[in-house]
């Protein structure tokens, strides 16, 4: 019939625009909120995802040997340093290697490329068990190589397109003289393979003359392995060096910690500024109504009345804006996914914003503890407001 | 049997170094079912006097009993909360501004005291007072579409929806012309005569102070 | 704060890769070779979008004999184009395409004179392993005095053609990039005689 929720939820009413600029403030501090917890927690898991589709948990490289492609890039290949193939029996015995994949990285210098030449590398690759680690991988057009010698070439999306390469066509590797034909064009993963050019390892050691060896060794292990130990085994290996995927993880992680942090402190200023808009919007909302609480308070209604009254409105403002922030930072996920992406110096592939009940419940959880705690001082001055004091004010105005 | 009961009652108020004497030594005794008019000329103390017998101020000094409950004596004054109950229970407020409510309906208006109490309105009790106060075809407005009168109806209504033993009425028809006074004090007679409330009304409208059994005049805070 | 500076870079560097034009890699060096009387040059950038949408790129396509496809032959594909100047009088233009050939992309640049009639052919980028062969001027030399009148009889979609074009000769017998150079050629021409207009 009449309660104290319903006359707080219709006081909202009174000055409309105000109550829905605080909404505003405060759904849109909560979608910043939810989608940055959301990131928090999606990055996470697609930074996870990102290194379960490498294919190995364990990444053998000759010692001194550039993992990455970028490094590669820099050093045109000059770097390179090898390990022979004959590692891979070695490999083999350990109990703990479940499947492994032997890589062959080559570079060269092309000239033809962008204004002044470029780096090209060359991923060489076993086609008996590379396909089998990267699972993912799918072809847009053609299909693996025909022989494990085969001058043939796989090409990433990106490497494709950038050059109109259709399946078919040619690739001259520089220096060499030799042509590989394009066998089959990747679809587009939002990885590193989509720029990369496969070749079968076997025929990229004869095309650069280094047969027998190899820059690296993918590894996955067994279900069991304890992996920290099964590096120090690694290490026994001579000229070895050991890159866990647990460690890039590790350090990339890191990396992007730092941008968390000063994203997590944005969502606590926004948060804070909100908050403030509501303690005022609320305290305005009090004084305007002294009298009306005063005459509350004549009718019975105790201190502990009026606390609540005025405290649900606040916790109604918040609650409101929470849900249509969570509905914002829900819609909205892909947008900001994007700005996110845009943003950060390595994005996995996978969904960076992940936003699901849970976190909905517990963000929204915030935004009314927030709601609560905004409310606190502004219903303890409306509850402190004497009812003859009230009275005599209006009265004595008139 | 009287309902509230005053000795010596006495209300100063400090303005800079002077003392003002609003209220002073006054001696009333108020019987169940009487209508008495406070009258006075402006300052004449009417407002603080019918403020402490209402129990929304202290008295500076005397005793007060309201329905046997001892509310001020010895300088002592009864805990607010147990004030609050006493309040809402055996008082019904009705002041020159109506203090509705904007944004709640006439409805809810009435109702509003519900909001603060345990019990539950009786379902009747709303269009009993309504149809006394003329209000039955309002009863879904919002005040700002009512005229002063209604407005006024309205806060009468809601004053005596929880069936108070007491109401009390500081200038009722302030805000209003000499028709809908008069609509008012029909209104309050007939509280008293037809229902038995006690009332206690302030007014500087002779014609409305007539209405009542007992008028008692003020001067500088003292009964004269 | 080295975090901030990537973002920086991102940010400065993402609209730069997104245009996929033609320019010369060299062009104080380059436009002397191709125009050694030349003492000065300005660069503007033209696109179909800008110039007359979709309508024009039906015309050229019409003209052309075939559709453009891509990413070299969006309708906002931006061109550069140099217009060369010996003193205060323009004596020329150079413009470049980008072409997909066998090998990866083809660049095409072409010295015209005031009337649209070739006076070089440079090739800037070709990879295919018989570019020597594509860019000798044994090669581009036959091109010198021909103009889009007599690219109009030379059918891409076909690799054959009429007339004076009829006469070039494929540098490498069955190479497909020589019809792939017939085809940036012709292309090229067609977007110079709307672009200077
Ligand atoms: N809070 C206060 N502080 C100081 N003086 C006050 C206060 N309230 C009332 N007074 C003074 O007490 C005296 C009595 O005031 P009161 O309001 O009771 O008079 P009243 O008879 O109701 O007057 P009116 O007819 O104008 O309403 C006046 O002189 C007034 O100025
Ligand atoms: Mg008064």
């Amino acid at each position: 019939m009449i309660s104290i929720t319903k006359i707080a939820s219709k006081s909202l009413l009174r000055k409309r625009l105000r109550s829905i600029l605080t909404l505003l403030g405060i759904a849109i501090s909560s979608w910043v909120l939810i989608s940055l917890l959301g990131f928090n927690q999606g990055y996470e898991r697609s930074l996870d995802d990102d290194i379960d589709n490498l294919g190995f948990q364990v990444l053998l490289t000759a010692k001194g040997c550039p993992y990455e492609a970028a490094t590669l890039m820099l050093q045109g290949g000059a770097g390179l340093r090898y390990m022979p193939d004959t590692v891979i029996d070695s490999l083999r015995s350990m109990p703990e290697v479940q499947n492994l994949t032997p890589m062959l990285m080559q570079a060269v210098f092309d000239p033809m490329v962008g204004e002044n030449g470029t780096v090209v590398a060359y991923s060489g690759v076993d086609p008996a068990t590379f396909p089998k680690m990267k699972s993912y991988l799918q072809f847009e057009k053609g299909t693996w190589f025909s022989d494990p010698t085969a001058t043939e070439a796989v090409i990433g999306y990106e490497a494709a397109e950038l050059e109109q390469r259709e399946v078919g066509d040619l690739i001259l590797v520089p220096e060499k003289n030799v042509e590989l034909t394009i066998v089959g064009i990747l679809k587009r993963s939002g990885t590193q393979d989509d720029g990369t050019i496969f070749v079968p390892y076997l025929a990229l050691q004869s095309i650069f003359e280094v047969q027998g060896k190899l820059t690296s060794v993918g590894i996955q292990v067994g279900k069991d392995v304890d992996v920290t130990a099964f590096e120090d085994k690694l290490y026994e290996l001579p000229d070895v060096q050991v890159v866990s995927m647990a460690q890039v993880k590790s350090t990339i992680s890191n990396l992007v910690g730092t941008a968390r942090v000063m994203v997590m402190s944005i969502a606590l200023i926004a948060i804070l500024i909100a908050m403030v808009g509501v303690v005022n919007t609320i305290l305005m909302s009090v004084f305007e109504r002294y009298q009306e609480i005063g005459i509350m308070k004549s009718m019975g209604a105790t201190a502990g009345h009026i606390f609540r009254l005025i405290w649900t409105e606040t916790v109604v403002l918040c609650l409101i804006g929470g849900l249509l922030g969570a509905a914002m930072a829900y819609g909205l996920a892909a947008v900001t996914e994007s700005l996110i992406r845009y943003l950060l110096p390595y994005s996995p592939k996978g969904s960076l914003v992940y936003i699901d009940g849970m976190l909905m419940l517990k963000s929204i959880g915030i935004i009314i503890g927030i709601g609560v705690v905004s409310g606190l001082y502004p219903a303890w001055r409306a509850a402190r407001i004497k009812p003859i004091e009230a009275i005599k004010k209006s009265e004595g105005e008139l | 049997m009287t309902i509230i009961s005053a000795e010596a009652i006495r209300k100063t108020y400090q303005r800079g170094t002077e003392q003002i004497h609003a209220v002073d030594s006054v001696d009333l005794s108020i019987e169940q079912g009487d209508f008495l008019s406070i009258v006075g000329a402006s300052g004449s103390g009417k407002t603080s006097l019918l403020h402490i017998l209402g129990c929304l101020d202290n008295p500076s000094g005397g005793r007060l009993q309201v329905d046997n409950q001892e509310v001020f004596a010895n300088s002592k004054a009864m805990p607010e909360k147990k004030l609050t109950g006493l309040r809402s229970r055996i008082f019904g407020y009705i002041f020159q501004s109506f203090y509705l409510i904007p944004t709640l309906t006439v409805k809810e208006n009435i109702l509003l005291p519900y909001a603060f109490k345990t019990q539950k309105p009786d379902p009747d009790a709303i269009h009993t007072v309504a149809k006394q106060m003329g209000l039955e075809h309002r009863l879904s407005h919002l005040p700002g579409e009512l005229s002063g009168g209604e407005m006024q109806r309205v806060a009468i209504a809601r004053a005596i929806v929880t069936d108070p033993k007491v109401i009390l009425a500081d200038e009722p028809t302030g805000n209003l012309d000499s028709r809908r006074s008069a609509e008012i004090a029909e209104i309050l007679y007939s509280l008293n005569q037809d229902y038995g409330k006690t009332i206690v009304l302030v007014t500087h409208n002779p014609e409305l102070a007539t209405r009542a059994r007992r008028v008692i005049e003020l001067k500088d805070g003292k009964i004269v | 704060m080295k975090q901030l500076l990537i973002i920086a870079l991102c940010l400065l560097l993402t609209p730069l890769v997104a245009a996929v034009g033609c320019d010369l890699n060299d062009p104080d060096g380059d436009i002397r070779r191709l125009f050694p009387e030349s003492t000065g040059y300005k660069t503007s950038y033209r696109s179909i979008q800008r110039e007359g949408g979709r309508a024009l790129l039906n015309t050229i396509e019409n003209r052309l004999g075939d559709r453009f496809s891509g990413l070299y032959e969006t309708i906002d594909n931006p061109y550069t184009i140099y217009d060369v100047f010996s003193g205060t009088r323009k004596i020329g233009v150079i413009h470049g395409v980008n072409q997909k050939g066998r090998t990866g992309g083809i660049q095409i640049f072409l010295a015209l004179d005031n009337n649209g009639i070739i006076k070089k052919l440079y090739l800037q980028r070709i990879s295919s392993r018989n570019n020597r062969l594509y860019r000798a001027e044994s090669f581009t030399n036959q091109f010198i005095g021909l103009k889009l009148e007599d690219f109009d009889r030379w059918n891409v979609a076909r690799a054959t053609g009429t007339g004076k074009v009829a006469a070039i000769r494929n540098p490498v017998a069955n190479d497909p990039d020589f019809a792939a150079i017939m085809r940036g050629i012709k292309k090229n021409l067609i977007l110079m005689k709307h672009f200077s207009q």
